[in-house]
This record gives structure tokens, C-alpha cells and sequence, in this order.
């Protein structure tokens, strides 16, 4: 396939060789190292394809051989563009062409973001348009290290960036942590890269009863079976040092850490509503083609109609001469169809389904979350517009949520002795 | 006495270990299935019809008959015939 490609650029010639000796011109040729190819009998003749170079070889062969050897065909680009010589226009535009090209291939045209599973691309996107990367910029600008830089300090949950440019095209390759992704939805947001210097508290995120509190890190302020209230410290992270006499001297900062289970009640409500709009669709589809080149668009033939409600698609793709060639145009196309709407009403059954499935859902969710159902009263309630799931779930969870704590003064006494000794020790030194 | 020089030659490669088609400049045909056939080490082409090529090589000549025969490319160092390949002889 290449190998042909090359040979219609250069150019080549199919010609007819007739006489009494030509199989001696076939060996003069390959003796002088003249190459021919596609060479097939046609009655007493041959025919054969040959360079334009190796033809320009060929007169003395044709002499000493005594055939004759006749051109049936030009092929390739060299005899292509002699052919069209005096088509100067034609030769402006493919040198305007191969020049817009050109020009189009030191910007960006594509941002591709890979890797991406709690962020959507478009707040990707939005983040790195903020710095100022974005289509229709030059590669040149482009500082990947930079992209890569900024995307690490604005989310502390991608652990891995690579930028690269490939043609037109910007790709940004991202790794998530997907443990600070639970954590982060489990309300510890803010927590991270703050060094821990400072002491944090697990305080009670609901009001419940303490079931079971296992202590790793800090003190523990609170024992089995006590009643807490949303806001109570539950662990606090300092931890006092006493001296000798019993006195607290000062207090050893620590975040605190501790599996705490607590028994809550969780209020469920679910509401649903007894009608529903059915859509019921012509069997009429409106298409509009468009191209896109940047903000303008170029459309053919169109998607309005004179129906009240109308569902609305579309797609669009963008044009890339290779794999990540992109340019700035794209092809697409918009379809209409209307619809009816009509308004229908749940039957008792149905509404049921629909509330009790969203209900096992939301149990399913809490038990992913490590709670544990204990009592459920949770029931279905019609009235007149719309049906109801509430009651009441009795849960064994986990509960605290990490909280700066408030820094806890020193005693007095202890406080002024401290400071003195530490006068003392300097009046020592010097 | 060439009969003699010949397995003089044949010796000679067979204890040097070198590549025979290069010592002996035997010819060396690559045939797939009955459509393709290439050749190396051939001296000329003596006659090429639709059904027919007969190649001249140091080793004697070579008849390849068939039907719809083609020269692919036709080269000082090796060549290619296609078509639909019935008999290849040794003469």
C-alpha cells in the first residue's frame, strides 16, 4: 500500500514493449537494474509499468533488442499536476489549504481529560479555563508542568496528573484516591493537608446513645451507654500531661481517632406523587445538519415545528485529520420530536412499588455506609395528591466527625510555674 | 568433469556451513499455495505467456505453468509470479 502511495507520487509510466526479442528486453532491463512491475502478456506484447527515470533508460535496450516500446498510460501526481498546470487557481487553494493546516496545527483544538470518576469534565475544563488553558490556545503556551502543578494543588484527592500534547490535542491523565473520596463524603472535608499540628476533636454529628467506643488516638470522653447530644465532644485531642502532683503542666495535641458506634433514630420521608405525565410521541422527527466552525454554525434545513412540547437530541463530532489531529470544526446534527403530554394516575400498586424500592434503595445505601438497621416502622400513607413513605429507623452507625478543637487553658498555678521555670532556665544559661 | 566440480562445490558448503544458495547461487523459489511464487537467483526470463514462464538459472531451467499468470514486479535480484500456479518443473 505505501510502496504504491510512493510510486503514484513519484510517478510512472505503463507502457507497451512489441518485437521479436522481448523477453531479452525484459533481461536487458534487469541486467541495467531498471525495475518493472505489473508486467502481463497482451497478445505478442507486453505490458509493464515502469519509473519515469528507468524509461528515460530504456532507448538503447529498445535499440540493441529491436522491439518498440509504446507508452498506454501516464499515471501518478507529476503528470496529475501537468495536466492541471494552467489551473492556477487550483494550485492557491492547496497552497492556502496546506497553509491553513499549517497554522491550525500550532493551537490546541482538544482537551481530552482521562481517568476522571468524581468529577465531571466539564469542572476540569472550567478549572483549567480559569488558568487560562483552554481550545483555540497555542501549543506553545502550553506549560504541562504547570497544568500538572495546579491540578495537584487545587484537589488534594488526585494523587496523579500527567499533561501531554499530541497533535492538537491537550491530554491530561488523572488518578483519583478513591479513600478520599469516602472520606470526603463521610464529612471529614477540610481535614487533609492542614499538617495536624493543631488538636482535633471527634465530636457527635447526631444525637445517640454511645454503644460501643474503641480509642486510638486522643482521650476518650465518654463511656458506653451515655446519652450524647449532636455538638458533645466524644474524644477530645489533647491530651493532659500531669505532673507529679496531679496537676495538668500542659496538654500533647493529637487528631484524634476512634471507632465510635452509636444507636440513632433516622426520620425517613419520601414523598410521591399519584399523577405522572405520559409523553406520547408523533411519529415525526425533524433533522437539522449543521457544521460548526467555532461559535458559528451553518445549518441545513432545521428543527422548528409548530408543536407546543418537542424532545430535542443532538450530536456532534469533531473533525481530526489523524488520530489526534483535531481541528476546530465539527459536524452535527439536531432532531425534534414532539409529543402530547398526557397526564395519568399511579395505581395503588404501582405507587407502592416505586416507594419501596426507593426505600430498599436508601437501606442498601446506609448498610454500604457500615449502618445497621435495628428497627424499621417505616409505612406507606396515601392522601389525596400524593402518597407518603415515613416512620422512623432505628440504627446502630457510626458516629463523631473530626473538629478542630478548642484549645483548653492551663491552670494557673501551673501555668505561672511553668513560665517561671523557664525564666529561671534562661537566667541560668546567660 | 564439471559433474566433479559441482560436488567439490557441494562439499565445500556443506562443510563450511555457509548458505548454499550463495556458494552454489542455486535459485530459491517461495511458492504459497498456487497463487504466488518467488524466485531468487534466476539468470533471465527465457519465455512469459499467459500460461507459461520459463526462467533460465544456474541450475538449469524453470518452467512454471498455470493460468492468468503475472509478473508481479520483475527485479535484478528477485521476482514475483501470481496467478493460478499448476506445475513447476525442473528441466
Amino acid at each position: 500500500m505505501l510502496q504504491r502511495a510512493f510510486q503514484y507520487v513519484r510517478g510512472y509510466l505503463r507502457i507497451r514493449v512489441a518485437g521479436y526479442g522481448t523477453e531479452r528486453f525484459l533481461n536487458a532491463c534487469r541486467h541495467r537494474g531498471i525495475k518493472l512491475w505489473d508486467m502481463k502478456p497482451c497478445g505478442d506484447s507486453y505490458e509493464m509499468s515502469i519509473s519515469i527515470s528507468g524509461f528515460r533508460r530504456i532507448r538503447p535496450i529498445v535499440r540493441k533488442t529491436g522491439t518498440k516500446a509504446v507508452i498506454v498510460s501516464r499515471v501518478g501526481l507529476p503528470f496529475f499536476l501537468y495536466s492541471y498546470r494552467k489551473r492556477k487557481l487550483f494550485f492557491v487553494g492547496a497552497a492556502a489549504c496546506l497553509l491553513f493546516i499549517f497554522a491550525l496545527s500550532r493551537f490546541i483544538w482538544s482537551i481530552d481529560i482521562r481517568g476522571n470518576l468524581a468529577r465531571t469534565d466539564e469542572t476540569l475544563l472550567e478549572f483549567l479555563e480559569s488558568r487560562d488553558v483552554k481550545n483555540g490556545m497555542r501549543i506553545s503556551d502550553i506549560n504541562c508542568g504547570q497544568i500538572v502543578k495546579d491540578i495537584r494543588k487545587e484537589y488534594n484527592d488526585i494523587i496523579w496528573v500527567s499533561a501531554s500534547v499530541e497533535g492538537t490535542r491537550l491530554i491530561v491523565q488523572i488518578k483519583e484516591n478513591q479513600d478520599a473520596i469516602q472520606a470526603r463524603s463521610s464529612g471529614e472535608e477540610g481535614m487533609e493537608g492542614e499538617g495536624f499540628t493543631d488538636p482535633v476533636d471527634i465530636v457527635a454529628d447526631k444525637d445517640c446513645v454511645i454503644t460501643d467506643i474503641i480509642t486510638r488516638k486522643g482521650v476518650p470522653m465518654v463511656k458506653e451507654g451515655a446519652q450524647v447530644k449532636e455538638g458533645d465532644i466524644l474524644v477530645s485531642g489533647q491530651v493532659p500531661v500531669n505532673n507529679d502532683a496531679g496537676e495538668t503542666v500542659s496538654y500533647h495535641y493529637q487528631e484524634s481517632d476512634a471507632d465510635i458506634t452509636g444507636q440513632a433514630s433516622i426520620e425517613y420521608l419520601d414523598s410521591q406523587s399519584l399523577s405522572y405525565e405520559e409523553k406520547k410521541r408523533y411519529d415525526i422527527k425533524r433533522m437539522e445538519y449543521y457544521v460548526r466552525i467555532a461559535d458559528f454554525r451553518f445549518c441545513f434545513a432545521g428543527i422548528r415545528n409548530e408543536y407546543e412540547h418537542f424532545e430535542q437530541y443532538s450530536r456532534e463530532e469533531q473533525v481530526k485529520l489523524f488520530d489526534n489531529f483535531y481541528l476546530p470544526i465539527y459536524f452535527g446534527s439536531r432532531w425534534a420530536i414532539p409529543y402530547e403530554p398526557e397526564e395519568k394516575a399511579y395505581k395503588q400498586e404501582e405507587y407502592q412499588r416505586l416507594l419501596s424500592g426507593r426505600f430498599f434503595q436508601y437501606c442498601e445505601d446506609l448498610e454500604k455506609k457500615g449502618v445497621e438497621i435495628i428497627e424499621n416502622d417505616v409505612k406507606i400513607y396515601r392522601g389525596k395528591e400524593s402518597a407518603e413513605a415515613k416512620g422512623i429507623l432505628t440504627v446502630a452507625m457510626p458516629v463523631g466527625t473530626k473538629k478542630p478543637s478548642a484549645l483548653a487553658e492551663l491552670p494557673e498555678d501551673g501555668a505561672e510555674g511553668q513560665t517561671g521555670e523557664e525564666d529561671g532556665n534562661d537566667g541560668n544559661g546567660d | 568433469m564439471a559433474l566433479f566440480m559441482n560436488s567439490l562445490k557441494h562439499r565445500i558448503a556443506e562443510a563450511s556451513g555457509l548458505p548454499k544458495d550463495v556458494l552454489l547461487g542455486q535459485p530459491i523459489l517461495t511458492v504459497l499455495g498456487c497463487m504466488e511464487v518467488g524466485i531468487e537467483n534466476y539468470r533471465g526470463i527465457i519465455e512469459y505467456t499467459d500460461d507459461l514462464v520459463r526462467l533460465q538459472t544456474k541450475a538449469g531451467q524453470i518452467r512454471i505453468a498455470g493460468k492468468a499468470l503475472h509478473i508481479e514486479y520483475y527485479t535484478n535480484d528477485d521476482m514475483k509470479v501470481t496467478g493460478h500456479i499448476t506445475s513447476i518443473e525442473y528441466q
